[in-house]
């Protein structure tokens, strides 16, 4: 009895190593997947904000009629992150940028590369380096009409073995010179986490 | 009990844990639904459409009770509808691939998937919106979650 007790035992140790196998393995996954892996703020959550904030912003019907003569300039502020994580806010700004210039309805202005635009104007129009008439000279760049302005937010609850977390992202369209808001938008994520009785 | 009885009954354990585990994993190309932007004799624009099911079990699921398109501005705008036919709530992930006028993808292969959650027997809508001007066509994929 006791014998065969012992068997099982390692027949079913056996099988368990055959099924979850013993190596680690390496492989490439789909950069849009939208699998959750965790409660925390993921690439999915990113891309979901940024495609309904562009799809938003290039069809709400004030900024079709404003975009269909021309290209208005816009400035993106950053993001303010009033969630729990440290979240590169950044990185969601540069997809919706990146997504609203592809569409051909928005030109940008990026504020973070100027201390290398000045180097470089400085290196055209000092150093006696570059033909006068070619250098870039100071002073010609254009202002931004729009100041595009975000807040995410986070609420998490917690009851029991379920932790319930809600993201709210809000972006805003900022007309400088008058100081209306021309657009906002807001995108809801909810994500529900039981934990397995027997999980880590 | 003897050994042998034992034995058999733990390979029977074993051999439903490896089907269990087997079945557990089968994302398949689920629900393809092409629409592409086309002219009628009058001029006036209509949708061709054309919907594959690639998956079983997805069949039984879900079905595209509707899918039209619209244009706002210069960009195209796609909806669909979709049915739930089961009883229970259903996840879903879906994604649109846009493409131009002679066929080509747009940002190919940038579209990320989207997560669909469907309450039993729920109608509901998903809608996007094209990346630029240039798209003409559709793809609307659905599948079960990976």
């Amino acid at each position: 009895m006791k014998n065969g007790i012992g068997k099982l035992l390692m027949m079913v140790a056996v099988a368990a190593l055959f099924i979850s196998g013993c190596a680690s393995t390496i492989q490439y996954g789909d950069a849009g997947s939208s699998k959750p892996v965790s409660k925390e703020f993921g690439s999915s959550d990113l891309q979901q904000i940024a495609e309904a904030m562009v799809d938003s912003m290039i069809t709400f019907p004030p900024m079709v009629e404003l975009t269909s003569g021309r290209r208005p300039v816009v400035s993106v502020d950053n993001v303010k992150n009033k969630s729990m994580q440290h979240i590169d806010t950044e990185s969601i700004t540069d997809s919706i940028r990146a997504k609203l210039i592809r569409s051909g309805k928005f030109r940008f202005i990026d504020r973070t590369t100027d201390a290398q635009a000045v180097e470089e104007l400085k290196t055209q129009n000092d150093s006696g380096l570059v033909d006068k008439n070619k250098a870039v000279a100071f002073g010609q760049q254009f202002g931004a009409e729009f100041l595009l302005t975000s807040n995410f937010s986070e609420i998490r609850q917690k009851a029991g073995n379920t932790t319930d977390v809600y993201y709210k992202f809000t972006m805003s369209l900022k007309n400088l010179k008058t100081g209306i808001l021309e657009w906002s938008d807001e995108k809801e994520i909810r994500k529900v986490f039981t934990r397995g009785t027997f999980g880590g | 009990m003897n050994e042998i009885q034992y034995l058999k009954s733990a390979m029977a354990a074993i051999a439903a844990v490896a089907v269990l585990g087997l079945a557990g994993c089968s994302t398949t190309a689920g629900v393809e639904a092409t629409a592409r932007t086309a002219w009628d004799d009058q001029g006036a624009r209509t949708l061709e459409k054309n919907v594959v099911f690639n998956s079983g079990s997805l069949k039984g699921d879900i079905q595209i009770v509707d899918i039209k398109s619209a244009m706002v501005g210069d960009i195209m705008k796609a909806q669909a509808t979709l049915r739930s036919k089961d009883r229970d709530t259903l996840p879903f992930q879906y994604r649109f691939d846009w493409f131009d006028a002679g066929g080509f993808e747009i940002n190919s292969g940038a579209g990320a998937w989207k997560p669909l959650l469907l309450t039993g027997r729920e109608t509901k809508t998903i809608q996007a919106v094209a990346p630029d001007p240039r798209a003409k066509e559709f793809k609307l994929k659905i599948r079960e979650p990976d």
